[in-house]
């Protein structure tokens, strides 16, 4: 599994804090979380994290990359 | 006319939320003139799955639950499909599971085992919700985000689209409720929501005959 570096987890934590209070997200089997929930787990980088990481990492890299508005203009056409 | 079957577990604030926006793909099937079969709470288990698929032979399964690569499960996150156990089960059906990661493998072992076609997802499906709507997720609009991208699919295939057209039109309301937040004045907690609306389409898969109906 791909190891993620300080800044990786600086970056992805500083993401969840622009999550508003009061909502939830629900990982799918691995259950439903708060905001600190999954800054909890993405700091102790265990599975929950990891696909928080993941899906953090995978619209970023779009965004750099160029992917995410090919993918959004492509799937509305 | 097709008949519809439906996993509906409820156990968690998750499948909860799921199988109460399901519910309104269901309404639309029935006003299409489906014979519309719900398998909820303790129903959504492997021996009533099993049974309602060999005697109605549904034309769709519309899976609603927790699930993994090989996997997906109902009530109490009970197995009710499994590659290399019972994915036979699926032959000749259209499915769409709304359910992590089950395009990976599930999806194809289904289809060599003789489904017609199957959507879902290669990851996990995130989404979010108003935890002041935990008892009423139907009016959460937060999760409505995501579960109404996810609904277009089934309504899709309930009005005769192909299942490759109908996983495309769920690609596109995904899409669509990426563009809404980019475009217009919008809550912060919408705004969030584009991470994981861009991973949930990214990941929407689907498996065998892109030409079948149901």
């Amino acid at each position: 599994m791909e190891e993620y570096n300080k800044e990786i987890i600086d970056l992805v934590v500083a993401r969840l804090q622009t999550l508003p209070e009061g909502v939830g997200v629900s990982i799918g089997s691995e259950g439903d979380y708060s905001k600190q929930e999954l800054i909890s787990h993405v700091e102790h980088r265990d599975a929950v994290g990891k696909k928080i990481i993941d899906a953090e990492m995978g619209f970023l890299r779009a965004l750099k990359e160029g992917n995410f508005y090919g993918d959004l203009i492509g799937n509305l056409a | 006319m097709a008949t519809l079957l439906a996993t509906l577990p409820k156990h968690d604030q998750t499948t909860r939320c799921i199988s109460a926006w399901a519910k309104k793909a269901l309404d639309e099937a029935r006003k299409k003139g489906f014979t519309v079969f719900e398998l909820a709470d303790k129903r959504a288990c492997r021996r009533e799955f099993e049974s309602m698929v060999k005697k109605h032979k549904p034309a769709f399964v519309f899976l609603n639950g927790h699930g993994n690569a090989v996997a997906v499960g109902g009530n109490e996150n009970k197995v009710l499909v499994q590659a290399g156990e019972n994915e036979n089960i699926l032959k000749d059906t259209v499915t769409y599971a709304l359910s992590c990661q089950s395009a990976k493998v599930l999806g194809e072992e289904s289809v060599k085992a003789g489904a017609r076609a199957y959507i879902g997802y290669k990851e996990d499906f995130i989404f979010l919700f108003d935890e002041e709507k935990r008892t009423r997720p139907e009016d959460d609009k937060l999760a409505g985000l995501f579960l109404e991208p996810s609904n277009q699919i089934a309504v899709s295939l309930i009005k005769g689209r192909t299942a490759h057209d109908s996983h495309l039109n769920g690609k596109k309301y995904f899409a669509r409720n990426m563009q809404k937040m980019l475009t217009s004045q919008t809550s912060k907690a919408d705004t969030t929501t584009l991470r994981y609306l861009y991973w949930n389409m990214s990941n929407l898969a689907c498996h065998g005959d892109g030409n079948a109906t149901v």
